[in-house]
């Protein structure tokens, strides 16, 4: 894996006011910081390298047109990133009309995370800008127990309704509405002291 | 606190070639033209709207407000006609007439109050070519002009007419039609057709 490009201290500081300002180079600065995790984020919902990058394209042509609509208050500016990217992803993933032919495909993903696990942190990614962040939730969601971490995970990766989470799993729908909000509470408890590391 | 859950996957390099491509398609510049086409023709068909709107409004508004003038002069006959009626200083003549062998009648409604008159005429027969009734006031002083009523045999055999009685015109003490050249006289000269004291 190449290294991405680290930011500087100062360069994360203007990298917002700088986009906003219309400065293609803090695009680049962006996609050079964020690109890794939006592809990884993609390819873990869509399991397909073609679609994945196809988001991660339309996710940087989207953060460019509307970074106006960012604001401060309303959240740190690599969740906002990831929140475009995960929406995206989660669109093409109902969008697919070739479902039927990756079924098997995602057969064997959920079975190898059917308890929603996730693949363990690879050591070569250590210098990747926001890997201490990447730390932090990858241990705060294993820390959840199983059933809890597997709701989160079909919420999150799959954007299944409490509805369709509570058929796929066979559990009430009651329970799952328990389960999620409990599991949220736990990881907004672990994760409290998390900052933006690009600002 | 699921915003950071989207760093939960392993991050994965994008392909190098990716990032020009990337970086290019997103700050080149929207394609406006479709959008600004589809306001252009959004704002063209509300202005074809609004102009229509506009103009069968104006049309709306003129015809309305021809109609409430028609009614409006329509209802002033109404009225004046009913004063003369309702008038207590109204005196009502009727005299019968015969014209170009046809029997008719000619009705004058005289209010001493408001000095105006009302003249009824009916079954009367139609003006010859070039000729007209004209009525006067008999005074003191001999007949003075007061109206000229030209019968049309295209039109309804009774015909009503209202008029003042002119300020110069003394003290009136009766009423005449005689027949007279389409454009009127100063004195009768034509045939009479009656003279009554009202």
């Amino acid at each position: 894996m190449t290294q991405p490009k680290r930011l500087s201290q100062e360069d994360e500081h203007t990298l917002l006011r700088r986009l906003k300002a219309r400065d293609e180079s803090a695009l680049a600065e962006l996609y050079d910081a964020l690109a890794p995790w939006v592809l990884g984020l993609a390819s873990r919902i869509l399991q397909d390298d073609p679609e994945a990058e196809e988001v991660l394209s339309d996710v940087f042509v989207q953060v460019w047109r509307h970074i106006d609509q960012h604001e401060k208050s309303r959240g740190p500016l690599v969740p906002w990133v990831l929140s475009i990217a995960r929406n995206r992803a989660l669109d093409a993933l109902r969008r697919r009309h070739r479902w039927w032919r990756k079924a098997e495909r995602w057969g064997d993903a959920l079975r190898l995370e059917d308890d929603g696990a996730v693949p363990a942190p690879d050591p070569a990614d250590a210098a990747v800008p926001g890997w201490p962040v990447h730390q932090a939730v990858h241990a705060a969601l294993a820390a959840l127990p199983v059933d809890q971490r597997r709701i989160v995970v079909l919420a999150y990766f799959e954007g299944l309704t409490h509805s369709e989470i509570a058929r796929r799993t066979g559990q009430p729908l009651g329970t799952v509405k328990t389960r999620l909000r409990i599991a949220h509470g736990k990881l907004a408890e672990a994760l409290k002291h998390v900052k933006d590391w690009l600002r | 606190m699921t915003d950071w859950l989207g760093m939960t996957p392993n991050p994965r390099n994008p392909r190098p070639e990716l990032r020009a491509r990337v970086l290019a398609r997103a700050t080149q510049p929207e394609a406006r033209g479709a959008r600004w086409g589809w306001l252009a023709a959004a704002a063209l068909v509300a202005l074809a709207l609004g102009g229509a709107a506009g103009y069968w409004t104006r049309n709306t508004i003129a015809a309305l407000a021809a109609e409430r003038d028609r009614l409006a002069a329509a209802l002033a006959v109404v009225r004046d006609t009913l004063g003369f009626v309702r008038g207590p200083a109204t005196r009502v003549a009727w005299v019968p007439v015969t014209t170009n062998g046809r029997l008719g009648g000619v009705t004058i409604f005289a209010d001493s109050a408001t000095r105006r008159w009302l003249v009824r005429c009916e079954g009367m027969a139609p003006s010859e070519p070039g000729e007209t009734y004209q009525i006067w006031f008999v005074t003191a002083d001999g007949m003075k002009r007061a109206a000229t009523m030209t019968m049309d045999e295209r039109e309804s055999t009774v015909m009503a007419m209202a008029f003042d009685v002119p300020s110069d015109v003394g003290a009136v003490t009766g009423a005449a039609m005689s027949i007279e050249p389409r454009s009127g006289s100063t004195q009768p000269r034509g045939p009479m057709v009656f003279h009554l004291r009202l």
